[in-house]
């Protein structure tokens, strides 16, 4: 197999058969939902494919010239390789799923088709090779997974897919003016090529503009703060499978271009790294925080991505802060891919099995679906294991890659005397402590929201027994492909847990020249060390758990203790800053721009009423002229003004009007009296003789 | 042999014109399939001119001096030309289906054919006197069209077309006095015509009139403040708003300023006065403008009417640029923009022909009912968006890379406008779109009635535009070389 037309097949065979699958659907919904089951698995395979040659014969390409302009460029490398196969997995493990999940849905045609064209887009995403087209395919991801969110076409949901897709539009427009920028200031866009640039350039205020934008652009769809408002309400609303993908894969397409912009561009920029940094513990805190006052159960892990996207940005800071330092970048760097690995794996489990109990009893709010999981192994097995991976328990794949993360933060604090040498800014190990303990907090809260959900859904009674009893008896609550992809997406959870130097380490060796991070040491991840960090966190959880949510956000009522939302729903930046500013901003352009449009009728009926009036003929006038008529009105107005103002029964009253047109009358025949006359003819000859003289004296003076 | 073709293609469309009432046609097929033939001949016949480009001129008439009704294909002249004659025969396809209830055919489509051959005029004018001449013709022969369905508002819009665009005129007609006076030539010649030793001490009195007749012939051009005729002139049939309101009347105001500036006053003379900051402020303001009021305005066509306002900024941003990249993107956009609004255009058409109804409030739920229409009405609204993959993009990239490269601050300022400007894109089509294809749950889809595609005389050129936005999206590649070499002023 020719590996290049491989990795072309990847991208494109997808979004054509997206299409077959739309015209299949329009007759035969059975065969639609195979043939799309076929397809994904057939992209797993080529994925499976080339993520083994990559090992054997190293990179694949793939251009396209000129398409669209500049010119399309794919490329297979080691993070690459890593990430389509990632993608292709859970795209795999949610359409076998979506097959059950769908079945009492509408427009199930549409569906597919957007699912399967969204999975060509991110995969055009992920194997780009240079900035350009991935913005491309990153632009088509956004439009075709909007679908996803507005799914349904509830209120709720529509409102959703609004906040998505402004923050999609306003998020790539801005990435397409740091694109502007930075081909301008480096002339190139080619991912691998950007360290060279961005070291040579001088212009670094230039620099980081660019960068910076580019950087909210995928930032924005990767969820950070404060652009993480679409997040928390569109996966919710979504349904599951596509929740799954929008969590997993998608915010780490977001982070996949901070990556290309972060590791490359401003490699080892303690600045820049700073910067991430920041966003990154605001992100990771605040989506924590935001997960434990849910009472919803796939808000909650919405918050939930929030957050660990946080641990990812702070992967992401760290590395660009411990440029000083190999051993710890690399520390950070391994720690940043296991992390995203991880949590694309874990939320594919976490948001099927959620899309198990919304498939089963439409709801999600976690005092109603309270007890559904009781009485069924498979899906409290699937459910724990999500949990304990996301929760960072030693054994399981979470642990590892916190644990990472954790380590390259001790680090800096230890080898922070070589860095006031070397890069001269950064945080001081102070600072550091306290992004430390956020760190360790924030896996705490994690553990408090996992472990709420898993009370709340497998350990708890449904308050009303009659519900209890249904749901006890529900048995065959999803059947045996759902149930496969489910066991088998959770089993890899423990499995990569279990075995860390065998498994992850041998992933993050892969994707490091993606980073431009050094060679992992072996890390002893279950030395007393690094079961420290994890043991804080989990007593900080457990902590949590029992003072915060039994007390604080559960009320008690008659039927027992009840969940609930003690969120200020003020808190919102999205309804309480963002809306109103647009409106705002919106009507007072539309003022303008109303005021602006009709200007020149303004002027024109201006125009007409002023200089250009027609003359006004209100009546025809009786007698005497305009003039006459007008003066004698004014001359009346002021003879009753007089009369009233000083009284004399003397004094003869006027009729000025009628008075002045006799006066024009006289004039009129006196002056053609006159004219005739004549002694008016001599007087003119007088007067033409006396010009004549003057001038005549004028010339010859 | 070929010169007198030039004259030929311009003079033909006018003789069908005039012969079409004049004819007695038994039945309407047979009128139809007269002026179907006529106008596809004549696109072939313009076709055949530009693929076999004869290097000389054809004067038709001659008044005095240098004053000479002149044709001549130049590079600039093939684009527009070529552009026009695409897109006339699929425009006349469509409106046979569209008129068919509308009254006083023969009429309308005497008019409609007759605006082709003065389209073609302008296109192939050599130099500012035709232009002129042509341009005026132009806005005397599109009047009665608006006119068309002789209500109260038609009446009215007619009325403010005419007052705008002759004033307009008159500005223009200062402009080509200055032209014939101070330029060495009234031809047009890349890199500007003006007499190097007349002008020293008049240079701003020549800025100040060329600032003049941009305005003059930015009337055509809608720009702001003078773009109150083009939403009001939607009141005409959607074959006319859609052709002449969207490509041939507005673009040829457009093409009008591209040969003022890079032809006959010459970018070398205009670069970095106060005249391009003035005429580029302008636009910029235009851009955002447009894209307002289109996002305030609730009838279907009139909301497109303001993008194209916008848009048509766009294009006159790219020239104000006065570098040959931004005269490069200016064509693409030109050409781009003309298959996106058309498609758009026609789409609001098929809804209006269809169902009666105008306003965007109105279209819930009609994507699942006109499948077609509205797939490829997204097409077009992404496009206008600057979706990747599609012609807008491609158009929007040139012209911020000319603004990038140009060195002009005010320029800068522009780009931030074209971002802008692709976010209100978004609102004002993907809200037609969303409302469309995702009505509420809860929607009664029984209730708008029996509403279907419509037949293929319309469809044909809806998807054939859809194609063109589509193939130019992906592989505008020998366009591009082709525009850049226009635009470099080697052909």
């Amino acid at each position: 197999m020719d590996r290049n037309a491989v990795l072309g097949c990847l991208i494109f065979l997808p979004m054509a058969g997206a299409f077959v699958s739309y015209v299949i659907g329009r007759f035969r919904k059975n065969i639609r939902d195979c043939f799309a089951d076929a397809l994904v698995i057939l992209e797993f395979i080529l994925a499976l494919f080339l993520f083994v040659d990559f090992g054997k014969s190293g990179t694949a390409q793939f251009h396209i010239e000129e398409f669209a302009g500049y010119g399309i460029h794919f490329v297979m490398d080691g993070f690459r390789s890593i990430y389509a196969l990632i993608a292709a997995l859970m795209w795999m493990m949610t359409t076998v799923f979506s097959g059950e999940y769908f079945r009492s849905y509408r427009n199930r045609n549409r569906y597919y088709l957007f699912t399967l064209l969204t999975l060509g887009a991110t995969m055009g995403v992920f194997l780009s090779a240079d900035l350009y087209t991935a913005f491309i395919f990153f632009e088509m991801m956004s439009f075709t997974s909007y679908v996803w969110v507005a799914h349904d076409e509830k209120k709720a949901s529509m409102r959703a897919a609004q906040t998505y897709l402004a923050v999609a539009v306003i998020g790539g427009m801005i990435m397409l003016m740091g694109l502007f920028l930075l081909y301008h200031t480096l002339g190139t866009l080619e991912i691998a090529s950007l360290l060279e640039a961005g070291r040579l350039c001088e212009n670094k205020g230039l620099l980081y503009a660019a960068g910076t934008c580019i950087a909210i652009g995928f930032g924005a769809k990767a969820g950070a703060f404060p652009l993480h408002i679409w997040l928390p309400k569109a996966h919710p609303v979504a349904p599951a499978p596509a929740s799954a993908l929008l969590s997993g894969i998608l915010t780490k397409s977001g982070i996949f271009g901070v990556l290309a912009v972060s590791c490359s561009l401003f490699y080892g920029d303690a600045l820049w790294g700073e910067a991430i940094l920041i966003i990154g513990t605001i992100t990771m805190f605040s989506g924590a925080v935001l997960a434990l006052f849910s009472v919803d159960l796939k808000r909650t892990l919405a918050c939930s991505s929030m957050s660990q996207i946080g641990f990812i940005l702070v992967g992401i800071g760290m590395q660009g802060l411990l440029g000083f330092l190999k051993e710890g970048k690399a520390l950070a760097g391994a720690g940043t891919l296991l992390h995203m690995i991880n949590h694309s794996l874990i939320k594919l489990v976490l948001f099927m099995a959620a899309g198990v109990v919304f498939m089963n009893i439409h709801k999600l709010d976690l005092n109603e679906i309270r007890g559904f999981g009781r009485k069924k192994p498979l899906l409290c097995f699937v459910f724990l294991m999500g949990a304990l991976g996301i929760g960072g328990i030693p054994l399981f794949n979470g642990y590892v890659s916190k644990t990472l993360l954790h380590e390259s933060i001790v680090e800096y604090r230890e080898y922070y005397f070589l860095s006031s040498q070397m890069a001269g800014s950064g945080f001081l190990p102070e600072g550091m402590a306290f992004i430390e303990w956020i760190f360790l907090v924030s896996g705490g809260l994690t553990v408090a929201y996992m472990t709420k959900l898993f009370i709340a859904v497998f350990v708890e009674k449904n308050r009303d027994e009659q519900v209890q009893k249904s749901f006890d008896e529900k048995k065959n609550y999803m059947n045996v492909a759902s149930g496969i992809s489910l066991t088998v997406s959770a089993l890899l959870i423990p499995a990569l847990g279990m075995l860390p130097n065998l498994l992850m380490d041998g992933l993050a060796d892969r994707g490091r020249d993606f980073m431009h991070a050094g060679h992992l040491e072996e890390v002893h991840y279950f030395s007393l060390e690094s079961l420290k960090g994890a043991g804080i966190s989990m007593g900080i959880g457990i902590l949590v758990y029992c003072l915060i949510v039994r007390f604080l956000l559960m009320k008690k009522t008659e039927a027992g203790r009840v969940y609930v939302d003690r969120w200020p729903s003020k808190l919102d930046l999205e309804n309480g800053l963002y809306r109103p500013i647009l409106k705002a901003l919106n009507g007072l352009c539309g003022f303008f721009c109303r005021i602006l449009d009709s200007l020149v009728d303004w002027i024109v009926v201006f125009l007409r009423k002023t200089v250009y009036r027609d003359r006004p003929f209100p009546f025809e006038l009786q007698e005497g002229t305009m003039f006459t008529y007008r003066l004698g009105t004014i001359c009346n107005k002021v003879q009753t003004w007089v009369e009233k103002k000083f009284p004399n029964p003397k004094r003869r009253h006027h009729e000025f009007v009628h008075e002045f047109a006799l006066v024009h009358l006289q004039l009129i025949e006196n002056r053609m009296v006159i004219s005739r006359s004549l002694s008016f003819g001599l007087l003119l000859i007088c007067i033409g003789l006396i010009l004549t003289t003057i001038y005549l004296l004028g010339v010859h003076w | 042999m070929n010169e007198v073709m030039l004259s030929i293609i311009v003079i033909l469309p006018l003789i069908t014109g005039v012969l079409i009432p004049l004819l007695p046609f038994k039945k309407r097929n047979s009128m139809l399939f007269f002026i179907e033939t006529a106008v596809i001949l004549n696109s072939i016949l313009v076709w055949m001119l530009l693929l076999h480009r004869p290097e000389e001129g054809f004067t038709l008439i001659h008044f005095t001096g240098n004053l000479s009704v002149t044709f001549k294909l130049d590079g600039l002249a093939c684009v527009f030309a070529g552009l026009i004659s695409l897109l006339w025969p699929l425009a006349t396809l469509y409106s046979f289906e569209y008129m068919k209830h509308e009254g006083h055919e023969k009429v309308f489509f005497m008019f409609y054919t007759v605006t082709y051959g003065v389209t073609l005029g302008i296109a192939t004018s050599a130099n500012i006197f035709s232009m002129y001449f042509f341009y005026e013709i132009l806005t005397l022969v599109t009047v009665p069209m608006v006119l068309h369905t002789l209500k109260r508002e038609a009446v009215l819009a007619a009325r403010t077309y005419l007052y705008y665009s002759i004033g307009g005129a008159a500005f223009a007609f200062i402009g080509m006095i200055m032209v014939i006076v101070y330029g060495t030539t009234t031809d047009f010649i890349y890199g500007g015509v003006l007499n190097q030793g007349s002008y020293p001490g008049n240079v701003n009195l020549l800025l100040l009139v060329y600032v003049l007749a941009f305005m003059g012939f930015g009337v055509k051009a809608a720009i702001w403040p003078f773009c109150g005729w083009l939403p009001k002139a939607g009141v005409a049939p959607t074959p006319v708003t859609a052709l002449l309101h969207a490509v041939a009347v507005v673009k040829s105001g457009a093409f009008a300023i591209m040969r003022l500036t890079y032809y006959s006053f010459g970018t070398d003379f205009l670069r970095g006065t106060w005249a391009q900051d003035v005429v580029m402020g302008f636009t910029i303001f235009t851009i955002v403008f447009g894209c307002s009021m289109a996002v305030k305005e609730r009838h279907l066509k009139r909301r497109l009417a303001y993008s194209t306002i916008s848009n048509l900024s766009y294009i006159l941003y790219g020239v104000t640029i006065m570098t040959p990249l931004g005269l490069l993107g200016a064509l693409v956009h030109m050409v781009s923009h003309a298959f996106m609004k058309i498609c758009s255009f026609f789409c609001a058409g098929a809804i209006m022909y269809q169902s009666g109804k105008e306003y965007v409030y109105q279209l819930n739920g009609f994507g699942k009912k006109m499948p077609k229409t509205f797939g490829i009405f997204t097409l077009s609204a992404l496009a206008l968006m600057g979706m990747p993959g599609l012609c807008g993009f491609i158009a929007k990239f040139r012209l911020a890379e000319a603004a990038v490269t140009s060195q002009n601050t005010l320029a800068y300022v522009g780009i931030g406008a074209l971002l802008i400007s692709a976010i209100l894109t978004a609102i004002y089509m993907l809200g037609i779109v969303i409302r469309a294809f995702f009505p509420s749950r809860d929607f009664d889809e029984d209730g708008i009635g029996d509403i279907k595609d419509p037949n293929w005389m319309m469809l044909l050129p809806l998807g054939l535009f859809a194609v063109g936005i589509v193939v130019m999206g992906l592989y505008p590649g020998p366009l591009l070389k082709l525009f850049s070499d226009i635009s470099n002023g080697l052909f």
